[in-house]
């Protein structure tokens, strides 16, 4: 079930009426929604709910002994047992194909060439997002930044909550828990931010991405030899736009769709490409998945505490182990070594720089902010073109089309038939989003906070039939349902 | 904007008030989510009387028995009759709009935004025309 439908608008219809119906009854009101959260991920594939209600059994079983063991020991192997658990069943079912295939051309080449016990794995969407939640539910129980949550009920609504359980946001137990011991509540607040949200993220995925993914990337991706170089680079630009209004739009649905129902998610997406700097880009880019990787992988490594070359070390590894995280393949892979090795240099060059010029906070002369402004503008332009670069390799199925694709970047005799004032337009457009001022959303909500019903309904409902009319055919899958 | 869901009441220590505020809370929840559903429901309204052509889409794909016939039947019907009375005109005109700005190439874009230059074709023409009466 996807979000831009008319079977998820009926889902909605009905989940929000009989949810607030139960408002008085906590927990016939969780089952409902676990029940509902399950039958939207069912969906796809009901023979997945097994799998989801396993993993959630293995977390809520191994906080519930992290709970009630005292010994250091124990304890360190009851969570170590449940995250390898957490992390098998993503390798088998992400990872497997990929390994064996990798192996395989292995082997090969190696003149060593052997029958491997392929299988065909259907993978189950959204199961990188919820194996991350559950991992950092049994990490903050053993950490103690929660406490293990008794009700087995509880833990499967954390995990399988419809609006976040097949792309995110990465929901943290300590966030999200707490809330489902108080009362549900709706407020105008919750109503008038969620109503901008949908619509938002509604028009930013249905219009923007789905134009930009059918009339520019998808053709150019598909065979980069047959364009010329103009189509190429206005094509980086245009997949730049078009994974930002794809995911951010779902993250702005899932938030919108769970203040709707009472609930607080925490922000995903902070207008990633006005950052200056790829450590920048990185605290707006998919947050809830950076600060995951920040407090669960690059934290425990060491971070930054043991000296400069292990910081480095950690800061690959990291956003390595990020790519692989994103898909398996290798290009993937490069993806995330390619940014772990820029946020490294990125690091020692801005060391070696504050050593030469230390900055002065005293000196605010009109020279110095003059300096300071270009010197920001060329860091914004910097490192969006960087991610730009290491997008290729992201939406490229091979490294032969990531080739292929740099390589036309250099012959400028090539038709350019793809690049017309419409695509122009929306590539323009998707980069003013992220440079309006940062409270234009919150000031949308405040004004339709007192709209009454009849208002809010006229709004919603021409917002909806605009969007609809103006988006092209059809429903394009989200991106990042393929992780 | 996601700073408006905090519960600005959370750390009120007084009981009574608290009591108070929790069914003032209870009471204004259930007013806001009246408010949604009805809103929804505008929102459905709106959709069956201006967008009815996506119903028709959807149903379409409830595949072959005797309901499912008689919901094509009953909505490609509506659909008609939305048709008939203008409705679908809204949709209609937006879609044909974004169809022409989407085939619109860069020659036909220059030639909408060029300042419109007087026509001197016509003087020319009758310049030519007075020189040959003349010749």
């Amino acid at each position: 079930m996807l979000f831009p439908t008319l079977e998820f608008g009926i889902f909605f219809l009905i989940v929000f009426t009989v949810g607030w119906g139960l408002r008085a009854l906590p927990e016939p009101r969780k089952y409902f929604l676990v029940g509902a959260s399950y039958l939207f991920y069912g969906w796809w594939d009901w023979r997945f709910t097994a799998l989801l209600f396993a993993t959630t059994l293995i977390n809520y079983l191994g906080g519930l002994a992290l709970g009630s063991l005292a010994r250091p020991g124990l304890r360190k192997l009851v969570v170590g047992i449940t995250v390898a658990v957490d992390l098998g069943v993503l390798a088998f079912f992400k990872y497997y194909g990929f390994f064996l295939t990798s192996l395989d051309t292995l082997l090969t080449t190696l003149g060593l060439h052997r029958d491997l016990p392929f299988m065909e794995i259907i993978l189950p969407i959204g199961i990188s997002f919820f194996t991350f939640q559950g991992i950092s539910y049994v990490v903050d129980v053993y950490r103690g930044h929660v406490a293990a949550e008794r009700s087995l009920l509880d833990v499967m609504l954390f995990k399988s909550f419809f609006p976040q359980l097949v792309a995110g946001p990465i929901v943290r137990a300590a966030d999200f828990i707490p809330q489902l011991h108080a009362p549900a509540r709706l407020t105008r607040e919750h109503v008038a931010v969620g109503t901008v949200l949908v619509l938002t993220g509604l028009a930013k995925k249905m219009v923007i991405a789905n134009y930009l993914a059918t009339d520019l990337v998808d053709p150019i991706f598909f065979d980069p030899t047959a364009v010329g170089a103009l189509d190429l680079l206005i094509g980086i630009y245009g997949y730049a736009v078009q994974i930002y209004c794809d995911f951010s739009g779902y993250s702005d649905i899932a938030i919108g769709v769970a203040a709707l129902l009472g609930y607080r998610f925490r922000e995903n997406f902070d207008q990633p490409y006005r950052a200056a700097s790829l450590q920048d880009f990185w605290r707006r880019w998919h947050i809830s998945l950076s600060s995951w990787l920040r407090d669960y992988l690059y934290i425990p490594l060491g971070g930054s505490r043991y000296g400069e070359a292990k910081t480095y070390r950690n800061l690959f590894l990291t956003m390595f182990l990020g790519g692989v995280w994103h898909g398996a393949a290798w290009t993937f892979v490069f993806w995330g070594s390619f940014h772990g090795a820029m946020l490294g240099i990125e690091r020692f060059v801005k060391s070696k720089l504050d050593e030469l010029a230390p900055p002065n906070a005293d000196e605010e002369g009109p020279l110095t902010r003059l300096g300071n402004f270009a010197q920001h503008v060329v860091g914004v332009i910097w490192t969006f073109h960087f991610v730009c670069f290491a997008w290729i390799f992201f939406r490229a199925d091979s490294f032969g089309t990531a080739r292929d694709y740099l390589k036309g970047l250099g012959d400028w005799t090539g038709p350019h038939d793809h690049v017309t004032p419409f695509i122009v337009g929306l590539i323009v457009l998707g980069m003013l989003f992220q440079f309006t001022p940062r409270n234009l959303g919150r000031e949308l909500a405040v004004t339709i906070r007192a709209l009454p019903s009849p208002l809010l309904g006229l709004l919603l409902g021409a917002g909806i039939i605009a969007i609809w009319a103006v988006a092209p055919e059809g429903v394009a899958p989200f991106i990042y349902f393929q992780f | 904007m996601l700073d408006l869901l905090e519960d600005r009441t959370a750390n009120d220590e007084r009981v009574q008030a608290v009591r108070l505020a929790d069914l003032e809370r209870e009471e204004k929840t259930r007013r806001n989510a009246v408010r949604f559903i009805r809103a929804m429901w505008i929102v459905v309204a709106m959709l069956l009387l201006f967008n009815s052509s996506q119903l028709v889409t959807v149903v379409n794909g409830f595949g072959v028995g005797p309901l499912q016939d008689a919901v094509v039947a009953l909505s490609t019907t509506w659909n008609e009759q939305m048709e008939k009375n203008g409705l679908t005109k809204p949709v209609a005109i937006i879609r044909a709009t974004v169809e022409r700005w989407r085939s619109t190439d860069w020659t036909e874009l220059k030639a909408s935004i060029a300042p419109q230059t007087p026509r001197r074709e016509g003087a020319i023409e009758l310049r030519g025309a007075l020189g040959d009466a003349k010749g």
